[in-house]
């Protein structure tokens, strides 16, 4: 797991009262016109001669406590920010000396957290809900938009639930389309709000080139997957939502996380997107992450992959025969019926990635998307190498 | 990205957790349930196939049919659930499902809008062979008697793009078409000229019996991305029989064809069509052993057709439904091992009513629709420019019964034949939605009505289902499809397998 | 329609008298047309009672006989249980064919 912020860091020169973002670069060539809007990283030790003009000095340590320059405005990290590279992007908090890593221009996938309200309270919920106004966030993530590398492939929009957001949503999806043309945009959504069919209008009217919804649906059972989000009406609401979206032309992906109050009815779920929902874009089928609410319900939740693995390759099989783009995701090759194998993607954003000590000799582990580094807490019994 | 864990936040979800149990999710039990639309027709002894108006059906047995039917089905149970998410009843917990079921029904109808697709054209009647079932052909040489003309043509074509259907697809028919090639041509040409204001996907067959194909013809449908359509009807024994041309070589004459356009145009751009014949009946295995040597991977196993030649040789009332559904399912039974042996080998007509049982789609097949696909599906112009409701109603005219001809190209325009009372009257007579016996059957969704069929056999275009075999061959298909997607998972694939897309 | 064509010898025949308080004349019907390849009908009215003649053909088995009788049955007490859907889902049924072939949904407005 990488460390993304923290406070009480080293600070040397910062007057600033508010907090900033700044863009990194190594490059200590930059023109100078360049200079004053972003932080010059250095690595390691500092050279005799810092290139003059940067807004401010980030220098990650190495093994030894760092001699700081102390004229330049600066801020030492620990070495656990050694992946900090060309092109991140920071929020620098001077008050409470902290630092937060809002953009990694090598992460795969990059993604931004909007917001952590919701109307929703998943029993699995990996990103738990917080009754607070929290729209500095949607301000914040107006200003990060712009220094966002333009050949960032893929920017995927979190939450809780970014549609609360409500205007602050649009203008950030209209950021994306003008600063980052290139890149698209996956929101993970549920759906609810584009029930709305104005909402759902001006959500297409943003016409960004390359954007998709991921919703979730949890049954075929409309009182199943309110029970597993745990709100009345959510159901036909998220369906209704789709359908407006599907109406308008938009892209949506219906994801599926499987656990012990999903996995019974997955089949049955399957035969359900084939039959009334044949024309979304794709279907995820996801492994649980033992994060946020789930360690409080892992009793309730907790099922062995390897003890759905029939449900699982029939609804993959059932979707795909209705040539229905599908994918596994969070699953290790090692549980899944072999059949189900293309369909499993490497899916686990790099941060939280991690092989375990039974993987060491597995001959597929390159194809293998691996753990959650939460699985620690809890994962399969089966976990065995494949030796061909 | 996780938010950082500090003590305040900690905090802040401790105190937030409380999950809310199941039960308070679902509606009290006192609130009972509202039946949605549907219908039922016993499968077998046993149980029955309830369908609802987008066509998904469940079985069940007669006792939780009941219950179901008088509110007597417990909340919660499996068949309660089965039948919630599959549209079949309405409760208090949600009511998406009559959003959802407006848009599967209007998926099943959307192909009426999309209107005729499928325009034939009768290029010439003359042909070399003479089958006895064939409906239409004249041996002769008349070119003027016997040809379309290019004024026909022309004025068949300013009909076809009056169609708003985005695919257009021209088949040339005969007799024997390719014996007036050169209209072939012309027709293909001018039809591409027009097509460039419209931009419609247009595509070309022709359905020759490929005695007479030319390594000139092949080069033009090459390159015009032609398709071409040939009859097979079996081993070379079974085909000659059925189909005598002099020196009695139709067989081999069709199995070098097939090789040449292969060749030449690619091996997806030949397709073979048999004719049931009374000697067809007991050689199923054998037919499909010749279209497997051949290097086909689907078969569409016809019933014979009750026009033209066909009736007047007797030769229709030479078998029955029994017998033709008899070599029907040792096809089909035959078909299905060679899947299970690892081969990809589908039937057509099953793969046709599979895709009406499980998609939402309705197909492209003018015979299983409702409302018939008679001119809103596809339409005929005769090569004397008569204009008839379907191939089958061209044959019928053959015979003097010109019940389905709409009117000529030289003479009426194409709004006075597409509101003629000779299309209409029939397809609003015979909407399976209102007729007896199909209204209330629980296949209604995978059928669909034969005007023209009816009409030959029975006297009127809706017929009597109870005595009519194109309902008795479709009840006992479509029974055995649903007993067979029950039968076991692999068999549920490979039947999956077969619908194209 | 009561009595058999004069001038025809008679056919053997068996009669199913149904209530009429709990079966509709339109069930019966329905019943016999469906049956109508398998053996010729007669239909008529009596005190409290629909009467219908099942008209067979001289070479059917007594245990074909039964058998169509058992099937005519059956056939009524679906056509029966298909009324009572029928009763309970015309509206809906109509709702939803208005819904899916008009511009606007349920939910109004949606752009199509």
């Amino acid at each position: 797991m990488l460390t993304l912020g923290g406070e009480s860091l080293r600070f040397a020169n910062i007057d600033d009262e508010r907090a900033f973002l700044v863009r990194l670069t190594e490059n200590e060539r930059l023109p100078m016109p360049l200079r004053p809007n972003m932080g010059f990283l250095v690595k390691g030790s500092i050279p005799d001669t810092l290139p003059e003009g940067f807004r401010v000095y980030v220098v990650v340590e190495e093994e030894t406590a760092t001699c700081v320059n102390a004229s330049v405005p600066t801020v030492v990290l620990p070495a656990a920010y050694g992946y900090l590279s060309d092109g991140d992007v920071l929020r620098i908090a001077p008050h409470r000396h902290g630092v937060r890593v809002l953009y990694r221009r090598k992460a795969r996938p990059n993604g931004i957290l909007l917001t952590e309200q919701c109307n929703h309270y998943c029993l699995m919920c990996s990103q738990p809900p917080k009754d607070i106004d929290d729209s500095w966030i949607a301000k914040q993530t107006l200003e990060l938009i712009p220094l966002i590398d333009q050949e960032t492939p893929e920017l995927i929009l979190t939450g809780g639930e970014p549609t609360l957001l409500g205007e602050d949503f649009l203008s950030i999806l209209e950021a994306c389309r003008s600063w980052l043309p290139r890149t698209a945009v996956h929101v993970l959504s549920n759906g609810r709000r584009f029930a709305d069919p104005d909402f759902a209008q001006r959500y297409a009217e943003v016409r960004h080139p390359d954007l998709m919804v991921g919703i979730p649906l949890y049954s075929d059972l409309s009182t199943e997957h309110d029970y597993v989000v745990q709100a009345d009406g959510a159901f036909d609401e998220t369906i209704r939502g789709i359908l407006n979206l599907k109406r308008l032309g938009q892209r949506v992906e219906i994801r599926v996380v499987i656990h012990k109050q999903t996995y019974e009815r997955l089949f049955m779920l399957a035969e359900f997107i084939a039959r009334n929902l044949l024309f979304v874009d794709h279907v995820a089928l996801m492994g649980l992450e033992i994060t946020g609410l789930t360690r409080f319900n892992l009793s309730d939740l907790w099922i062995d992959p390897v003890d759905y693995r029939e449900q699982l390759w029939r609804a993959v099989s059932h979707l795909s025969s209705h040539r229905m783009n599908v994918s596994v995701y969070n699953h290790q090759l090692c549980v899944l019926d072999r059949r189900a194998w293309p369909y499993a993607k490497k899916s686990i954003s790099d941060w939280k990635n991690e092989y375990f000590a039974e993987c060491d000799d597995c001959q597929v582990r390159d194809r293998c998307g691996g753990f959650f580094s939460s699985a620690r807490l809890r994962y399969s019994d089966h976990i065995k190498a494949i030796v061909n | 990205m996780p938010s950082s864990r500090t003590p305040s936040r900690v905090r802040a979800y401790k105190v937030a957790i409380r999950f809310r149990p199941r039960e308070d999710f679902e509606q009290p039990l006192s609130a009972g349930y509202r039946l949605l639309p549907f219908t039922f027709t016993p499968l077998n002894d046993h149980v029955y196939v309830a369908t609802n108006q987008a066509g998904q059906y469940v079985i069940l047995d007669r006792a939780s049919l009941e219950d179901f039917v008088r509110h007597r089905l417990p909340y919660g149970s499996d068949a309660y659930s089965t039948l919630k998410a599959a549209h079949f009843l309405l409760d208090e917990d949600s009511d998406v499902a009559l959003d959802l079921l407006a848009l599967k029904v209007r998926t099943k109808y959307e192909r009426i809008a999309t209107f005729t697709g499928l325009h034939i054209f009768v290029i010439s009647l003359r042909c070399e062979h003479a089958c006895p079932y064939c409906q239409v052909s004249r041996q002769s040489n008349d070119r003027i008697a016997f040809d379309m003309s290019r004024e026909t043509a022309e004025r068949a074509l300013q009909m076809v793009f009056r169609s708003p259907s985005p695919a257009i697809k021209i088949e040339f028919q005969g007799g024997e078409p390719l014996l007036n090639f050169g209209l072939i041509q012309y027709v293909v040409e001018k039809a591409k000229e027009l097509n460039v204001p419209h931009g419609r996907d247009l595509q070309f067959v022709i359905a020759t019996n490929l005695a007479v194909i030319t390594d000139e013809i092949l080069e033009y449908c090459k390159a015009h991305g032609i398709f071409i359509s040939t009859s097979l009807d079996g081993p070379a024994d079974l085909h000659n029989r059925n189909r005598p041309r002099p020196g009695n070589d139709s067989y081999e004459r069709t199995i070098a064809g097939i090789d040449k356009v292969r060749n030449v145009l690619g091996r997806d751009k030949v397709s073979a069509l048999m004719t049931t014949t009374q000697g067809s009946l007991n050689r199923a295995k054998d037919i499909i052993d010749e279209y497997l040597r051949l290097g086909f991977n689907r078969i569409f196993l016809r019933p014979l057709s009750p026009y033209g030649f066909a009736i007047k040789t007797k030769s229709y009332q030479a078998y029955d439904t029994d017998r033709w559904l008899d070599f029907y399912f040792e096809g089909l039974d035959y078909i299905l091992q060679l899947n299970r042996d690892g081969l990809h080998f589908a039937e057509s007509y099953a793969s046709i009513l599979l895709s009406k049982m499980l998609t939402p789609f309705e197909t492209g097949f003018v015979d299983l629709r409702s409302p018939a696909g008679i001119g809103i599906g596809a339409i005929v112009y005769n090569y004397d420019g008569d204009v008839y409701a379907s191939d089958e109603g061209r044959m019928l005219a053959e015979m003097n019964d010109k019940t389905f001809r709409l009117g000529n190209v030289h003479a009426d325009t194409w709004e006075k034949i597409m509101t003629s009372d000779a299309l209409l009257e029939p397809l609003e007579s015979t909407f399976a939605g209102s007729v007896p016996m199909c209204s209330e059957c629980a296949f209604q969704p995978f059928c669909g009505s034969d005007p023209v069929f009816h009409h030959a056999t029975q006297g009127d275009a809706v017929g009597h289902k109870p005595t009519s075999s194109f309902c008795k061959r479709n009840m006992a298909i479509i029974r055995r499809l649903i007993e067979l997607l029950r039968e076991s998972e692999e068999t549920k694939r490979t039947l999956m397998s077969w619908i194209v897309a | 329609m009561d009595g058999q064509p004069d001038g025809r010898t008679e056919w053997p025949s068996r009669e199913v008298r149904f209530a009429n308080d709990i079966y509709s004349l339109d069930a019966i019907k329905k019943a016999a047309y469906r049956l109508s390849d398998r053996c010729a009908f007669d239909l008529r009215s009596e005190s409290g009672h629909y009467v219908a003649v099942l008209l067979f053909s001289q070479d059917l088995s007594d245990d074909d006989r039964a058998s169509l009788e058992r099937d005519f049955r059956n056939e009524v007490l679906d056509y029966d249980l298909r009324e009572s859907i029928a009763a309970e889902t015309t509206q809906v049924r109509n709702a939803v064919l208005a819904y899916a072939f008009s511009r606007t949904g349920l939910q109004g407005g949606d752009t199509i």
